[in-house]
């Protein structure tokens, strides 16, 4: 699994104060809205792609590629909201953005004793420890993404290193996302890094 | 083969993705239980959707995306309306009559055989065969290969249309 978001050298000031006190109707509703609708197909494709693999021991190419599709919207419109990246996201599944790239190989052969023991205990091996980290991982993510707000107001540009942090939070828990939703049978790392 | 001809395709000439899409079609009948809302209409509303996304694609797809369709229409509206009745009746305080329990009876063994059928459709599209439920299969044959439907003398057993189409 690859997920990049290109770092700007210059950001834009006028850009970041109208996501920041507009963002919310001409970006967020929008896009929350139709997610919250993809959002249930993507549930009930998860739930299908559970008993296909169970009986067949691969992950249909189709829901592969819908839930790809939809991890980039989701992806590139959270890149956004928390400014790494400016403009506007594209909507739908065919949507694209060359700033945000994540790229997962979609597997041969999924293991089915992995796809039941995720499926029951995924929450306990995977959702504690990870959730553990991932929940101050965010605590700070947020500190961050309030300090580099101001940075770009005033300097326009995102300090590097909180840009990489920001990234490689979303990294983790896209990771965690994908191993649970039996995209990879690989345990996710307790890493940022890609 | 005639312009006006449909050749019905043989499973070595269908895709493997082709042949988990049809078979996906099959499974929309748990979609209900994908979003932990267990009432038989969202199983529809999926289906719809389903085929709504797929009618595009291969005929071999459409044709099993709409046959998992129109065969849950009628046990859906049975369980609609058996959930409702019972609801009502559970309101109201209503007693159950014996109507009642022939028609629950009626629902357990509709629901059973759909289930049955979707599994044996499930199994052969998956194989990337053609199965015909009864009455579905005919109308949804005629909908995507109809009269223009031919098949050839192959040495392997072949997809054919239903018996007397």
């Amino acid at each position: 699994m690859k997920l990049e978001i290109t770092h700007q050298d210059r950001y834009s000031r006028g850009e970041l104060l109208l996501r920041t006190f507009l963002g919310g109707i001409y970006i967020a509703i929008p896009h929350y809205f139709l997610i919250f609708f993809v959002s249930i197909w993507s549930g009930i494709l998860l739930f299908v792609t559970f008993w296909v693999i169970l009986f067949t021991g691969k992950y249909p190419e189709s829901i592969f590629e819908f839930q790809i599709k939809f991890m980039k919207w989701y992806l590139r419109l959270n890149a956004v909201i928390s400014n790494l990246i400016d403009g506007y996201p594209a909507f739908g599944l065919k949507g694209t953005n060359e700033k945000v790239l994540l790229e997962v190989e979609r597997p041969e052969r999924v293991s089915r004793g992995l796809l039941l023991l995720r499926a029951f205990f995924g929450w306990a091996y995977v959702g504690v420890p990870h959730g553990f980290c991932i929940y101050f991982l965010e605590i700070a993510s947020g500190v961050i993404v309030f300090l580099a707000w101001w940075v770009v107001l005033f300097t326009g540009e995102y300090p590097e290193k909180w840009h990489a942090f920001n990234v490689g939070v979303m990294r983790w828990s896209t990771r965690v996302s994908l191993y649970l939703g039996y995209f990879t049978d690989d345990y996710p790392p307790f890493s940022l890094k890609a | 083969m005639r312009n006006s001809e449909i050749k019905i395709p043989q499973p070595d000439e269908i895709s493997s993705r082709e042949k988990e899409d049809a078979m996906g079609a099959y499974l929309m009948m748990f979609a209900a239980w994908g979003i932990g809302f267990p009432l038989p209409i969202f199983n529809l509303i999926a289906a719809v959707i389903y085929f709504y996304i797929n009618k595009k694609n291969s005929r071999f797809v459409s044709f099993h995306s709409l046959q998992s369709l129109l065969s849950q229409v009628p046990v859906t509206l049975i369980n609609v309306g058996l959930i409702v009745w019972l609801i009502r009746n559970l309101f109201t305080d209503l007693t159950f009559s014996s109507a009642f329990f022939i028609c629950l009876v009626f629902m357990v063994l509709s629901n059973i055989l759909y289930i049955l059928f979707s599994v044996i459709a499930l199994v052969r599209a998956r194989k990337g065969r053609f199965f015909y439920m009864p009455f579905f299969g005919r109308v949804t044959f005629g909908r995507y290969y109809g009269p223009r439907a031919v098949s050839f003398s192959r040495p392997v057993e072949e997809n054919r249309p239903p018996e007397g189409f």
